[in-house]
């Protein structure tokens, strides 16, 4: 029950934070130096479509009825036309956005888990090669440059050895071959995550390795660790199913809070390896001067954002069970 | 904790000199501190060096230069040690140069955020009602924004930005992080006897907070300035490496956006290597200097890592 309530609230503070945010860029597209009209209606259109657009965007209207416009038309999805690509901005939207969610997605659980697992090996070495090893290695990778990182693996890996294709997500051939199944191109698409993966991985994984390391040290110096001990338990289950439960929760907290900078990070890579999702769409949408599409893609990373902290928090609410009451 | 040591020091050093000097014995004896403050050294070093490139000779410009014999990328020789870029521009001189850069769009972000930090949590958190919850629920709502992409956003609708205005943006979005430690730290200070004595004697709101607060959560705020100046550093060099940043700087992302664009990043691993290699120790180092410093200020750490 107390549950439901804090998801609730959770809910409805993310609902206000979205609204801001989609205020805030109305109002940074529409106040902006030179004309709304230059800004969401492409230069190249004819007349009568841009005459047409003018009107569904509201743009001959005074501010406040754009702005209830504005709304309108996020709602039904109307975010008019991309100056580059001349298709609705929404359907790129769409197109786009499974591919940043499955790195995205799968980069922060991976990493979560091998930084938990690894951290937890650290603090049990405390003081040993194994833990000054695991550290040191987190500190390095953790501070490396990511497109400097991404541009390394592609050399090694790709160039050099060729293990992995250099950029991009998927090969023709498989795709446009309607004889392969299913599993043939989710292989392919696998294939062509490993580097762009290992990139954000090798990023992520030490910061969580050092919070893990760093709570479990505290934890065991805890009265139930004691309890435990005394009763005679084996030390691999005290490490594993007393300490390192309570110990990894500030690791989701810390998920939690440096997801505007995986995002960052994500939108990074997806520009190097020229990877289909909204952050490159971001980034190349900014360097052609295509505003309806960098505005798109922008309220959508922003969703993205707040939407998986939502799901962190509710996951922490679930894994302590004190922030219920 | 100034207290006792002004009794063990004599009453003629000012607290802050001796709080100073028992935090650097502390730090001498921390291994990644001093890793981290020998890079630093070594950083400051290479950016005073970038005047000296220029003042030999023009063709070492790192913006302008152009050797006359040499028009197109080259390895390292003697006349340009680490090699030239694709106009036959110095690299080793753009490298100088790009310390510099990291050096003032660093420092010079991390004290604008920590200053606004500060500000603000102060005010929060010694207000408290009305302006607490609205300067904490702002900051919540930047904290949730990634700081590069807003900056692209920005230049997007701004056209190029220029260094100091990518420097202004970032510090913008990262105070809150500082903002929320600063206020919890003011919540429990406002508690404390000396700012009821303030108060009755008459201080207003703006001294008390300035003049009785602030000394007491500056040591706080000075150990999140390593680590603002690391993200301050790395948001520049993203920036530029995406091809967004300042063209009259030659910065270390700059750099590595000519040799990812120019397609030199195969063939050229004198050009690639470097500027990345310097991006991130100059990150680790502000790192360990940061973690050396948690260490110094929060004597839990510090009784944990002795009992080795």
């Amino acid at each position: 029950m107390e549950l439901r309530k804090y998801i609730t609230k959770r809910i409805i503070q993310i609902i206000i934070i979205f609204f801001v945010i989609l205020t805030v860029l109305f109002l940074l597209f529409r106040l902006a130096p030179g004309d709304p009209v230059s800004m969401m209606v492409d230069p190249d259109m004819t007349q009568e479509d841009a005459e047409m657009l003018i009107v569904q965007l509201g743009l001959e209207q005074p501010l406040g009825m754009q702005y209830l416009i504005y709304l309108k038309n996020f709602f039904t999805g109307h975010f008019g036309f991309s100056f580059h690509y001349g298709d609705p901005v929404v359907d790129i939207i769409w197109d786009r956005l499974p591919n940043t969610v499955l790195l995205f997605t799968t980069s922060i659980i991976l990493s979560a888990l091998v930084g938990v697992f690894l951290g937890k090996i650290a603090s049990w070495h405390k003081g040993k090669k194994v833990d000054s090893i695991m550290t040191i290695g987190a500190l390095v990778t953790h501070t490396v440059f990511l497109p400097w990182l991404a541009l390394i693996l592609i050399w090694i890996f790709a160039y050099k050895f060729g293990w992995f294709p250099i950029n991009g997500m998927i090969s023709e051939e498989v795709w446009l071959d309607p004889e392969a199944g299913f599993i043939s191109r989710a292989l392919d698409v696998m294939y062509h995550m490993v580097l762009p993966l290992s990139t954000l991985f090798l990023i992520h994984f030490g910061a969580y390795l050092l919070i893990m390391r760093s709570s479990m040290l505290e934890t065991l110096k805890e009265d139930y660790i004691l309890t435990a001990r005394a009763k005679g338990l084996e030390e691999k289950v005290i490490r594993d199913h007393h300490a390192a439960p309570n110990a990894a929760l500030p690791v989701v907290t810390s998920v939690g809070l440096s997801l505007a900078f995986s995002i960052n990070g994500g939108a990074l890579t997806e520009t190097v390896f020229t990877w289909p999702g909204i952050g490159r769409e971001l980034v190349s949408s900014v360097s052609q001067n295509d505003y309806p599409l960098a505005q798109a893609c922008f309220l959508m990373i922003a969703g993205v954002v707040l939407i998986s902290n939502l799901v962190v928090d509710v996951l922490y609410a679930y894994l302590d069970p004190r922030i219920r009451y | 904790m100034s207290k006792q040591n002004e009794n063990s020091m004599g009453p003629e050093r000012h607290p802050w000199v001796s709080s100073f000097l028992e935090g650097w014995s502390i730090f001498r004896q921390n291994l990644l501190g001093k890793i981290g403050l020998t890079l630093l050294v070594m950083f400051a070093l290479m950016a005073l060096c970038s005047y000296i490139p220029p003042w030999i000779s023009p063709i070492y410009d790192p913006m302008t230069g152009v050797d006359p014999d040499i028009t197109s990328c080259s390895g390292p020789c003697l006349r340009h040690w680490l090699g030239t870029d694709f106009m036959g521009r110095d690299i080793l001189s753009q490298l100088l140069a790009g310390a510099r850069i990291a050096f003032m769009v660093g420092i010079s972000a991390a004290v604008m955020s920590i200053v606004l930090g500060v500000s603000i949590g102060m005010t929060a958190g010694y207000m408290g009602r009305f302006i607490d919850t609205l300067l904490m629920r702002l900051a919540d709502m930047i904290m949730v924004m990634p700081t590069l992409l807003v900056v692209l956003l920005l230049s997007a609708v701004f056209g190029q930005l220029n260094i100091w205005t990518i420097v202004l943006i970032i510090a913008l979005f990262r105070w809150p992080g500082v903002s929320r430690i600063i206020r919890g730290q003011t919540l429990s200070l406002k508690q404390r006897p000396f700012i009821e004595a303030a108060k009755v004697a008459g201080a207003s709101h703006f001294r008390i907070i300035f003049i009785h607060i602030m000394p007491n959560v500056l040591p706080l705020a000075f150990l999140f300035m390593t680590f603002r100046v690391t993200s301050a550093i790395i948001t520049e060099a993203a920036l530029a490496f995406l091809g967004f940043g300042d063209p009259g700087t030659v910065s270390w992302g700059m750099m590595l956006q000519w040799v990812w664009k120019t397609g030199h990043m195969f063939q050229a691993p004198y050009w690639l290597l470097p500027p990345g290699i310097c991006i991130s120790l100059i990150t680790l180092s502000f790192y360990m200097l940061g973690r050396a410093m948690d260490e110094v200020l929060d004597p839990r750490l510090r009784k944990e890592d002795q009992t080795d």
